[in-house]
């Protein structure tokens, strides 16, 4: 008898272990105790993976160059109300938002906890890079600074839209400077794809000139032009050799955010393929002509030009970028040739008021334009306004279908006020130089107030 | 059970010595029950002597006998009956149930209970009830069966679990899966783990009282299933078959191409479009059009490729018996069923083995196992988009369709231009610039001249965008159907078992150990079916493998004893461990690129692409607790129980907690002062109080916080953890009160049970969103309050009880009201637009409003089609706009904003309904037996997007004078417009519906006639589901109770009310056959 009892008590002891209640899972890392910040870092870049298809249907189908035919993908041509607003934020500015506040979030974990100064380096120009595409796109921004917050931490968070300038000056510019001068000089193939210096001193140049402080722009611009060829940074001599997933991180490139056709980042709410936007193969843009007469206009115009046919397909379509399913190819953030135009949109504001430098001036653009095939543009222009005109038509050439076209007409009309109604043929409300928060923010934290007009 | 057989034992051990003293007849006979069982160990007694034997196995007996005894039959739980002996060679018996005699026990959280003692609310159904029905689940025959218990058809697909709702809902983002507890052993799954034909009877713990002795467990409510047993005796075998045949029950929906050209024919004859505009614009366009319609040759409706008709084949064995010491019941069933959606199946084979037995006079034990294999496959994709497929093709083009659609080519050039929807005129644009190469050339025909008979039908070889008669830009529908696949395959097994031993009279020490695994595959593809060119990027071939094991150990000291008569005590203790594991692969497969004769393996996909996620997930719950009751000469009634857990789920401050509960209990009619004669025989006030917690979807790590891996195209990644960690988080607890009273009139021939109850959740463990800023959207936190109440009305009724004719009526109503009453830092939680790319509701949910209101646009009706500058676009497109109210009179729409905050939302309804009832009728005549049920549930509305699809996709289908200014406003009569698919109750819809769930007639043979051919008895039925089902008036879909839960942004009842695509409701016959040997 004494046995059964043994037997039931052990029965009923079975399985009991207090630490039994402290459960772990064994295939996964604490979050707040990562020995290696390595892995944070790649994800503070890849976070910019979610964002970049945003770039260019704000860059391109915003602006006079590109076009929606289904609705209410047309609300991006319509200046006079709230439309996209709400019907564009689940599939542009909502994503776009999100993902780079999770870069941020992740590069601040780096650069609060990592031990390691390249690792730091690099964050920072993430960090930098993040918040550069969000007050482009929003104007005011709030600011994050905590890389692993606390329940306490977010209850507590200041959710106020800080103004720009103070996003510039207190985050912006100070990690590029840092990340300028911790990182080292490379090309981004040697880098990896990783941070350089030259990408972080290219990138300041252009928040500069962005801010419209093209004193500052042109000095950082001309540093990355001199030392770009001891970084093995070179224009390529052909333009075809820009772009497609073959020619990833080629010569030119200062920095580059990586897509994969395969590794999908887990996580990522948007996985649609910029190359469909322009080559009109998305129902959205379903003529397959998403591109605008004005810019194929343009072209036209452009007698010779070498890069109309590596731009558009015919008439109708963008040929920058693979066709077909998802790609390899890296959305470029930052090529020479950029740096080059805005050194001399630089040169032209800040020396250029007489109309005198006007030849040296669009004598920076020679390369670019024999590679294009077409014959300098010095000595064509003569005051600094036709010498701006000229330098903003390049750009448009150049970078056509690479979502700069509607942040280039936003500079450009700091500088000179009315090009953008010029350029665009309409009277557009500089309201909508920036677009709307996501109303999910706005509607869920009275901080977040939306930009006037949306 | 023992008990009976013990006494049964000892009586005839007792009168067999006597036997011998005896001279006289010779009587044998048989005593049965009423379903022709024979009855071992009866007793048979000559009256007033101490003669007596008892019964065989079989139920036979042999007794001598005198002229003039009078010879009592007796047997517990029986009526006993005296018959004289007046020389009768033989003297069968048929024994009758004695209802008034057997207390009718309920089972209750680890124990029982008379249900004259209860003092909780539980409700309970007898197995016979449900297996008579034949429903393929549990769950579809108690649908209407129990009041507080809402069982609806949310998915609707066979073998899929439908909603299972006890009382108000006990978390605002959970979901209401009730615990299922079988034979003591909590299981992890669904009623579909159990086979209907093996229960014995099933009770649901609806109070927080009752089900708090399963503490945290307990709030979702608990279903008690108790199996069938062997009995001692002869062995019993009986075998169940049924067939049936399904087919939807509402009629086609949508209009057929030939339909659409009279419906246009019509409407231009009658005025109710004005085309004059168009057709000045571009003559003979609208013809062009009506005529296509007309003559497109081999059209298929949709709806009648998706929906077919469906069967199901059902074959169940069991076999069960014993001796005096064991018992045992074993049971096989097997369920093939063919769904009436297009590629839907449910193929089922489950077991039950059961053994009992007793070790001596002190010890018992029993093993058990139930265990099943099932394959399910459903229609892959969104149902919704594909049935939105013009009925303008045949499914696979035949010579007839292909010319067609190169004549419609000739002819459209012919007439030289294009119109789009808004009426504008361009230039001809041929179909075939539609089709731009996709990733794999060649394996759809790229041009309408490529097409061969056999090819899917793609809706832009009919044309797109005003060339022809196409409109979609959706993939052919075979193309969808065929590239497709979803199947979910289940192993599940269980294992259990007990011992116990009786420490003394009424002690027992009672230990239950058992485990149970389930091993599950989700598998979808989907190749290459993209739009024109057909792209790699939607294609996929994903798996997930998910096993699960659970330990359990129940140990209890059980304590039950009367004294005096008067005391009646029961007591129950014990502790309880359990530890659920989960092992899970998923495996996503993208860019599958499968050519001709390659089969679908992930060994023909490069390993970048693919993203495998593993899961390694350990719960570890322990629990102590205990029970009380007492009963005082059957009048005062007591119970009261605690229990505590502990849960490795919360945070590390809280990981325990402690649930009390209490009931009181008076059974009013058992005074001296009532009348036993009075009308009322049961009058029995009760009330309880008790608090649950729940976890609601808590997972396993929640509470910590690790780095998410993933891979990158620049190296692997920690990406920001999914949980932020919380120390502090713990129990959503919910007390409720429920206050009762059970009456019974003309001795309990009509009972009524009313109860009201009060529910309050505090510390609402919700995901409180937080702003995107800050790298996450919500963090899971335990913040705010929801108040629900209720009431319940029961009634039973036997309406004619006699020899050959009986018939009952069970009647049930509930009602549910809730109300969030606190958020914490929050007065609301964000607004939601949940449903179909933008299309749906705005969901909110506030504090003092209900949970998952559904806000919108007021509208005052459609824009009529005589504005439509285009009607023929395409089949069935309304204006799609509609007219809508300026609440504040602002002159502006604003669809973000309720009228309160300066906008022009307002409430529309949420998808809980008001009230909810159940019907229920058993007759028998003679051989004869009719039962039915009926269930009814009012006042829930949902916002059904098909018709947005189906009929009006897209708005700015008016002609330019209606609003030259584009301003929203009608220029003609100032009012406000707007799309239909904007936030707006044009499609919100009445989800209300009453149904005749089942009708039931069945023929039992006579059982003289089958003892004959060596059988007890076999009933053959006819039943028929859904015979009736009514809906709302402005329903227009195929069924009310469909609800989405999968597309991206679902939040349990904080989002619930969207209806995309909803498998229908289905009517189905079935013809069966119940045999027992």
């Amino acid at each position: 008898m004494k046995n059964i009892y043994i037997l039931l008590g052990s029965l009923l002891l079975i399985t009991a272990c207090s630490t039994d209640l402290d459960q772990v899972p064994p295939n996964q890392v604490d979050a707040d105790n990562v020995s290696d910040y390595e892995p944070v870092l790649i994800a503070a870049y890849s976070y910019h993976y979610d964002a970049i298809h945003t770039m260019p249907v704000l860059g391109d189908f915003r602006s006079d160059d590109c076009l929606f035919d289904e609705t209410p993908y047309t609300d991006f041509a319509d200046f006079s109300g709230n439309s996209i607003t709400s019907s564009m934020n689940a599939d542009f500015f909502r994503p776009f938002y999100s993902s780079l506040y999770q870069s941020i979030l992740s590069a601040n974990d780096v650069i609060l906890n990592s031990t390691n100064a390249t690792q730091v380096g690099e964050a920072q120009f993430v960090r930098a890079l993040a918040y550069f595409k969000l007050v482009q796109v929003f104007g005011d921004v709030t600011v994050n600074l905590l890389g692993a917050p606390t329940v306490e931490e977010i209850a507590a968070a200041d959710l106020t839209r800080q103004p720009k300038n103070d996003v510039y000056n207190n985050i912006i510019i100070p990690d590029l400077q840092a990340a300028k001068s911790v990182l080292g000089a490379s090309n981004a193939a040697n880098a990896g794809g990783r941070a350089t210096s030259n990408a972080a001193q290219g990138l300041l140049g252009k928040v500069y000139a962005t801010m419209g402080n093209y004193g500052a722009a042109a000095t950082e611009l001309s540093a990355v032009i001199n030392g770009a060829g001891a970084a093995g940074i070179t224009l390529v001599p052909d333009f075809s050799m820009i772009f497609g997933s073959d020619n990833n991180w080629n010569s030119e490139i200062l920095f580059a955010t990586a897509q994969s056709a395969s590794a999908i980042i887990p996580g990522a709410t948007r996985t649609e393929i910029i190359g469909n936007w322009y080559a009109g193969r998305n129902t959205k843009a379903d003529d397959g002509a998403p591109i605008s007469a004005d810019l194929i206009a343009a072209f036209a115009a452009s007698t010779g030009d070498l890069r109309t046919a590596l731009t558009l397909n015919g008439e109708t379509a963008s040929v920058k970028y693979d066709a077909g399913s998802y790609t390899d190819m890296n959305w470029i953030e930052l090529r020479l040739t950029d740096v080059i135009m805005l050194y001399a949109e630089a040169l032209n504001e800040t020396t250029n008021a007489g109309g005198g430098e006007s030849a040296s001036i669009l004598a920076l653009l020679d390369p670019i334009r024999t590679r294009a095939g077409l014959a300098s543009l010095s000595g064509t222009a003569t005051t600094q306004a036709e010498v701006r005109q000229a330098i903003l038509d390049e750009r448009r050439l150049e970078f056509a279908c690479e979502g700069q076209r509607w942040f280039d007409l936003v500079r450009f009309e700091a500088a000179s006020p009315g090009i953008l109604n010029a350029e665009m043929g309409e009277t557009i409300n500089s309201n909508y130089y920036v677009f709307p928060m996501p109303v999910t923010e706005v509607t869920s934290f009275d901080e977040i107030i939306q930009n006037e007009g949306y | 059970m023992i008990f009976k057989n013990k006494l049964a034992l000892i009586l005839a051990l007792f009168v067999s010595m006597a036997i011998f003293a005896q001279d006289g007849s010779q009587l044998t006979g048989t005593i049965v029950d009423a379903d022709n069982i024979p009855i071992a160990g009866a007793n048979v007694i000559i009256a007033n002597t101490t003669t007596g034997t008892a019964t065989d196995f079989d139920g036979n007996y042999e007794i001598t006998v005198n002229e003039g005894d009078q010879i009592q039959f007796s047997y517990i739980g029986f009526v006993t009956q005296t018959i004289p002996y007046t020389g009768q060679g033989t003297l069968d018996v048929t024994m009758a149930e004695d209802a008034a005699l057997l207390d009718e026990v309920v089972v209750v959280g680890y124990g029982t209970r008379k249900k004259s003692h209860l003092t909780g609310a539980v409700a309970k159904v007898k197995g016979d009830a449900i297996a008579g029905i034949q429903a393929a689940r549990v769950d579809d025959a108690l649908a209407g069966k129990l009041p507080g218990v809402l069982i609806q058809n949310q998915s609707g697909a066979p073998g899929a679990d439908p909603k299972i709702q006890i009382r108000a809902a006990s978390s605002i983002t959970g979901n209401s899966d009730p615990l299922i507890v079988v034979d003591g052993y909590p299981i992890s799954g669904s009623l579909a783990t159990v086979n209907p034909n093996d229960i014995e009877s099933l009770e649901v713990l609806k109070d927080a009282a009752s089900a708090a002795i399963y503490g945290s467990r307990g709030a979702n409510g608990v279903i008690l299933i108790t199996s069938k047993k062997g009995r001692s005796g002869k062995t019993k075998f009986s075998y169940n078959a049924y067939t049936s045949f399904s087919n939807k029950y509402v009629d086609n929906i949508k209009m057929t191409a030939s339909e659409f050209a009279d419906y246009a024919d019509a409407s231009i004859a009658n005025g109710n479009w004005d085309v004059s505009e168009l057709e000045a614009a571009a003559p003979g366009y609208t013809q062009f059009k009506i005529n296509a319609y007309r003559n497109a040759p081999d059209v298929v409706a949709r709806e009648d490729y998706f929906f077919g008709t469906g069967s199901t084949q059902s074959h169940d064995f069991s076999m069960s018996g014993g001796s005096e010491d064991s018992n045992f019941f074993a049971s096989m069933g097997y369920q093939d069923t063919e769904g009436v959606v297009i590629n839907q199946g449910f193929e089922r084979l489950n077991a039950r083995l059961s053994a009992d037995t007793k070790l001596g006079k002190k010890f018992k034990a029993g093993i058990s196992f139930n265990g099943f294999a099932s394959d399910r496959s459903d229609f892959e994709g969104s149902l919704r988009d594909a049935n939105r497929q013009y009925d303008i093709s045949p499914i696979y083009h035949t010579p007839a369709s292909i010319a067609f659609v190169q004549e419609l080519e000739a002819q459209h050039q012919a007439l030289g231009y294009t119109v789009n929807r808004s009426g504008a005129v361009s230039g001809f644009r041929a179909y075939d610039t539609r089709a731009v190469a996709g990733d794999l050339p060649g394996l759809f025909p790229q041009s309408i001249y490529d097409l061969q008979p056999g090819d899917p039908a793609w809706d832009w070889h009919y044309g797109r965008d005003g060339n022809g008669i196409g409109g979609s830009g959706n993939p052919g529908t075979a193309s969808i159907v065929d590239n497709k696949s979803n199947t979910e395959k289940t192993y599940f097994a269980n294992i259990s078992s007990y011992l116990s031993y009786a420490i003394a009279e009424g002690l027992t020490l009672k230990t239950v150990l058992g485990g149970d695994y389930r091993a599950t595959q989700f598998k979808q593809h989907a190749l290459i079916t993209g739009d024109g060119g057909g792209e790699l990027k939607d294609t996929y071939l994903d798996q997930q493998d998910v096993q699960t094991k659970s330990m359990l150990s129940v140990t209890t000291l059980d304590y039950n004893t009367v004294l005096n008569d008067k005391h009646d005590i029961s007591a129950v203790i014990g502790v309880e461990f359990q530890k659920n594991h989960l092992l899970g692969t998923s495996i996503e497969g993208n860019n599958v690129e499968q050519r001709l004769g390659e089969p679908l393996n992930y060994a023909f996909i490069a390993n970048a692409n693919t993203i495998v996620t593993e899961r390694n997930e350990t719960i570890h719950r322990e629990s102590i607790f205990g029970r009380i009751a007492y009963a005082y000469d059957n009048r005062y009634l007591i119970s009261a129980s605690v229990r505590r857990d502990g849960d490795s789920r919360f945070g590390a401050n809280n990981k325990h907690e402690i649930f009390p509960a209490f009931s009181l209990g008076w059974n009013i009619h058992n005074e001296s002062f009532w009348n036993s004669e009075s009308f009322i025989s049961t009058f029995k006030p009760r009330v309880s109080y008790g608090s649950l917690g729940t976890t609601s979807n808590l997972g396993a790590y929640n509470a910590l916080s690790f780095a998410n891996p993933a891979t990158t195209p620049l190296g692997n990644a920690f990406l920001i953890p999914s949980d932020t960690s919380n120390p502090d988080l713990t129990w959503q607890t919910n007390t409720e009160t429920n206050y009762g009273i059970d009456l019974g009139f003309a001795n309990n021939r009509f009972t009524l049970g009313v109860d009201y109850y009060t529910s309050d959740i505090e510390n609402i463990l919700i995901d409180l969103s937080v702003s995107e800023v800050l790298g996450r959207s919500s963090i899971r936190v335990n913040s705010g309050d929801v108040k629900s109440s209720g009431m319940e009305f029961e009634m039973n009724a036997g309406i004619v009880r006699n020899d050959n004719f009986n018939w009952s009526l069970g009647a049930n109503l509930s009602t549910v009201n809730t109300e969030i009453t606190d958020l914490g830092p929050l007065t609301q939680l964000p607004d939601q637009i949940y449903g179909t790319s933008g299309r749906g509701a705005v969901y909110r949910n506030y504090v003092g409003g209900e949970i998952g209101e559904l806000w919108g646009l007021q509208t005052t009706g459609w824009v009529d089609e005589v504005h439509m500058i285009n009607p023929t676009d395409v089949i069935g497109a309304s204006s799609g706009e509609v007219y809508v109210v300026d609440q504040n009179g602002d002159g502006v729409i604003d669809a973000t904003k309720t009228v309160e905050d300066g906008g022009d939302l307002v409430k529309l309804g949420t998808n809980t309904p008001d009230f909810y009832w159940g019907l229920n009728s058993n007759m028998s005549y003679k051989n004869l037996d009719l039962s039915f049920q009926l269930q009814g549930s009012h006042g829930a509305v949902l916002y059904n997007v098909d018709p947005l699809y189906y009929g009006s996709n897209w708005g700015g289908r008016l002609r330019e004078s209606f609003d030259a200014d584009g301003d929203g406003i009608e220029d003609a009569t100032g009012k406000h417009y707007t799309r239909a698919r904007d936030q707006t109750d044009a499609t919100v819809q009445d989800a209300g519906y009453v149904a005749l769930r089942n009708l039931t007639l069945g023929y039992t043979f006579n059982p003289d006639l089958m003892s004959k051919i060596g059988l007890n008895s076999i009933r053959i039925y006819g039943a028929a589901t859904n015979l009736l089902y009514i809906v709302g008036d402005d329903y227009t879909s195929y069924n009310p109770e469909g609800i989405n839960t999968s597309n991206s942004g679902y939040g349990g009842p904080i989002t619930s009310g969207h209806q995309e695509g909803a498998y229908p409701v289905l009517r189905t016959f079935t013809l069966g056959l119940n045999v027992n040997f």
